[in-house]
């Protein structure tokens, strides 16, 4: 593996095994570094990628552009620029084979090293992991994407991929369902594409979106759809490395120097996760009057849903229970406030044996004991709501006529609600919660919000006095930048980009 | 027969059930099958007894002590896990999921805010329907899209249908896999705040045109019998789905003038939908297939993806009887979901007595049912038998 960077002794490494070593600006990470480097170098690699990698974040979440849109990478391009990363916007432009200038060899060179030191430090959790891979294949799909078409075959040969088209008798055969099942620009002619067959499970991403032909098992992808088979597989293989550099861990770790450092580096952005307010006991006759005020919409929703019909199907269960946990609900309030609602319309032996369970489990208290933590927006905006049931995000789950009376009815201002259903026609779920929150508290502080008992915490801080009351409209820079980059941090950008497309 | 049910004799029952008519030999070698490479033994199988106690992290080495663990346990319900690459029972906290089939749950009651004739647990013929619907639609995916072969049908027992697949490919297919099934099976989507449900922003994929094919086959009698908008409520609900207000308007007004009668009115919808189109160029790339996210809201299976995406997710096992209701969890051949009838299918009660009215009926589609589930279990076995074959001389050629 990678971890003897440090001491493995290596010859001394010249261009040409440079050019032998990275004859492309893309490569799959596959072969670890074995050379020596400085202390110094290694900081500032690892620096240098995670700018990289949150410069990816910052176009998405921040700046709201589309994933691989021309913007979004316009953006990420000229913020590389801008933040000295020179070499990582010469990778990312124009990803080729060609140029073995040392300038580009070098470029290769750093490329590979940094990614596999931030493997090190992003091994650690699983929801460093995921961030991590989310990340990393971002980087992967925009550099792919910009490359000419020689520099693909030229991937595809020094990576071992060899498929073969489908034969022009098939294709024609099947032209009727290629057309009305491959996803291409109405510019695009699908009859001068070439098709290959690969198994359905190479190409999951296309599959979920039913943006591919599918028979007997095999998918039909057009030579751009190749970034499917390729993320897929650098995916996996990122995700069996992680696990991997997680178990050796404790090997590196001797190694004081590395250690500090490699902590560190993740430390900084991990944000709360509301796992357990231990310092605040939240009383559970207080909840009616709580909702009203510090509850987000999605919370205030289920709790009078739950008061109104006596019952909620599992997704709300989950969602409120876990919820009401982070704020500081205890576990026997929990009980009793969920049995009271639901014996108004079942037995209590029916509570006790079909639903007590799950609130104790919500608490970590049966099956596999794990404290569970509280959903954050991105798990909430991404659940798949079903008939019958009131959980998700309200902004996102609802018909914009009824989320616009819902407002109306809890009392909101006509203008305030028009600029709150903007938004969300926008897509922007999150704002609208902010500025939901602003509404409903009288202020400006443009939190972004990104959890519910994130929303709650804000809300008792002003109501209890903590913070003083900005006037409206006045921005507050200072503070905002902190709050908003602990925010894109906790997210997965990954989830983001499939709501954001759909 | 509801009537003759009475859940305090299941004590009773059960153990002859279980001796006379639980097909275990055939079960046995359906587990089997599915469990290879690894051995009967790391299934989980889980039981409901008396008074809902559950016993998780069952297993069996063989059908001699599945049948010793059936009398001693006299279970009320069965369920299947997953198989885990160790027996279930020892070292559960570090069991790891290796293969499960692929399963698929429908239930009726997700269909509450479409079906008038039934609610919640009760199913009558005429919502069965959508059950027919169901099966045609995903059977026809699974095996023409994802190539899938031995795709095993079974009644829920009360109001739904389970289905599972049990091919290598399938058995072994990861979480993400088992999700971009679900999701690309999955179309209508949202909750109690969502009026429409299905929204088609580019062109139909061909699986949606041809789920739609097989729709239009039930779609008239479906639209009769569940009086879907020839009430008011059914009418508001219907006008709710159409995003476009001025069509909307015109709709309203067209359909009130009419007679009450669901044919009727919406043969009245399509032709204004269609001259509405035509009049209003700009309008309608929006609603452009209004009439499809229609049909599909109305009469498309509605998954419960979690059963589906989950590994390890328990579900009912065929021939398990549904203690509510004591009906037997049957085996169908999905062509044959249309004559499927709910009165007919074998109950614990009718089985066990002889004197039963339906007792010679339920005797012979209890029969059916387990040779319908026989049938499945061989070709299952031939195909497995195939692919070790091909395994094993895959190998060969590589020394």
């Amino acid at each position: 593996m990678d971890l003897k960077i440090k001491r493995k002794s290596n010859k001394t490494v010249i261009t040409g095994s440079l050019v032998e070593n990275y004859p492309h600006d893309l490569q799959m990470y596959k072969v670890p570094p074995t050379e020596n480097i400085s202390l110094h170098e290694f900081e500032a690699l690892a620096l240098e990628r995670l700018t990289l990698l949150r410069c990816l974040s910052t176009a998405t979440t921040l700046k709201g552009l589309r994933p691989y849109s021309e913007e979004w990478t316009e953006f990420v391009l000229n913020d590389l620029k801008t933040q000295g990363l020179k070499y990582y916007a010469r990778l990312c432009e124009k990803s080729s084979c060609g140029t073995q200038d040392v300038a580009s060899l070098q470029a290769r060179r750093k490329d590979h090293i940094a990614h596999f030191i931030l493997r090190l430090a992003y091994c650690r959790t699983e929801e460093l992991r995921r961030w991590y891979i989310a990340r990393e294949l971002e980087l992967f799909k925009m550099r792919f994407i910009t490359m000419k078409s020689d520099d693909v075959d030229a991937f595809f040969n020094q990576n071992n991929l060899c498929y073969t088209s489908i034969s022009d008798d098939e294709k024609n055969e099947l032209i009727k369902y290629l057309r009305e099942s491959t996803f291409h620009q109405s510019t695009q002619n699908i009859e001068t594409f070439k098709f290959y067959k690969v198994k359905f499970f190479e190409v999951l991403d296309l599959v979920k979106a039913r943006k591919v032909y599918l028979k007997g098992g095999y998918a039909y992808i057009p030579h751009k759809d190749f970034i499917s088979v390729l993320s897929a597989q650098f995916r996996t293989h990122l995700r069996q490395s992680l696990a991997i550099a997680c178990q050796h861990l404790g090997e590196i770790e001797q190694d004081e120097r590395l250690v500090s450092l490699l902590k560190g580096l993740h430390q900084s952005y991990s944000g709360n996760d509301f796992i357990s307010n231990t310092k605040i006991v939240i009383p559970i006759e207080s909840i009616d009057s709580l909702s009203v005020k510090s509850f987000p919409l999605c919370m205030r929703q289920l709790h009078e849903n739950l008061r109104s019909a006596h019952h909620l199907k599992h997704g709300g269960r989950l969602q409120y229970g876990l919820f009401l946990k982070g704020i500081g609900v205890t576990l026997e309030d929990s009980l009793r406030f969920w049995r009271e609602e639901f014996t108004k319309i079942m037995e209590l032996d029916k509570f006790e044996k079909q639903y007590a369970y799950n609130i104790r489990y919500n608490y970590g208290k049966e099956g596999s004991k794990k404290n569970y933590t509280p959903f954050n927006c991105l798990r909430i905006i991404t659940n798949n709501v079903g008939p019958g049931e009131c959980h998700g995000c309200p902004f996102r789950h609802s018909d914009i006529n009824i989320l616009k009376n819902k407002l109306k009815g809890y009392g909101l201002e006509g203008q305030a609600v028009n600029d709150i259903l903007d938004v969300t026609k926008k897509g922007h779920f999150q704002i609208a919660c902010s500025k939901y929150f602003d509404t409903v508290h009288n202020t400006g502080l443009d939190l972004g919000i990104n959890h519910p008992n994130q929303f709650f915490e804000e809300s008792q801080k002003l109501l209890q006095g903590e913070i003083k009351v900005v006037p409206k409209k006045e921005p507050k820079p200072s503070n905002n930048i902190k709050k908003e980059q602990d925010n894109f941090e906790d997210m997965d950008l990954d989830e983001i980009t499939e709501w954001k497309e759909t | 027969m509801a009537d003759q049910h009475d859940e305090n004799l299941l004590p009773d029952m059960l153990p002859l059930y279980y001796t006379r008519y639980f097909p275990q030999n055939i079960f046995c070698r359906w587990l089997s099958c599915g469990n290879n490479p690894k051995p009967l033994s790391n299934r989980e199988l889980s039981f409901t007894l008396a008074d809902d106690v559950y016993l998780r992290y069952l297993s069996i080495n063989d059908q001699k002590e599945f049948q010793t663990l059936l009398q001693k346990k006299c279970p009320h319900k069965l369920d299947i896990g997953a198989v885990y690459n160790t027996k279930p029972s020892i070292d559960r906290h570090d069991a790891v999921v290796l293969a499960r089939e692929l399963v698929f749950d429908i239930d009726l009651t997700d269909y509450d805010e479409v079906r008038t004739c039934c609610q919640e647990a009760i199913v009558c013929d005429k919502c069965w329907k959508f059950m027919v619907v169901a099966c045609e639609i995903i059977h026809t995916a699974l095996r023409d899209d994802f190539g899938f072969q031995n795709i095993l049908w079974v009644f829920s027992g009360r109001r739904g249908v389970h289905c599972w697949v049990s091919d290598y490919e399938a058995r072994t297919l990861d979480s993400p896999g088992r999700a971009a099934v679900a999701d690309y099976l999955c179309l209508i989507m949202g909750g109690e705040n969502q009026n429409k449900k299905v929204h088609f922003a580019s062109d139909l994929h061909s699986s949606i045109w041809r789920s739609l094919t097989i729709i239009d086959k039930y779609f008239e009698e479906i639209l009769q019998d569940q009086e879907l908008i020839s009430t008011t409520e059914g009418l508001k609900s219907f006008l709710k789905m159409i995003p476009d207000e001025t069509l909307a308007t015109q709709v309203q007004e067209n359909l009130e003038r009419m007679p009450r009668s669901s044919l009727e009115r919406w043969d009245t919808f399509v032709t204004t939908y269609n001259k509405y189109c035509k009049e209003n160029i700009n309008a309608t790339r929006k609603i452009k297939y209004l009439v499809e996210e229609i049909k599909i809201q109305y009469c498309y299976p509605r998954l419960d993806v979690n059963v589906t995406k989950g590994f390890n997710h328990l579900l009912k096992s065929p021939f398990s009887i549904h203690p509510k209701t004591g009906k037997v969890s049957v085996v169908f051949k999905p062509e044959h979901a249309k004559s499927f009838k709910l009165e007919e299918i074998p109950t614990i009660y009718t089985l066990l007595d002889d004197s039963a009215q339906d007792n010679v009926q339920h005797q012979s589609n209890m029969r059916a049912a387990v040779k319908n589930f026989q049938e499945l279990v061989f070709s299952l076995e031939k195909a497995e038998a195939m692919r070790r074959k091909n395994d094993a001389n895959a190998s060969l050629l590589e020394f």
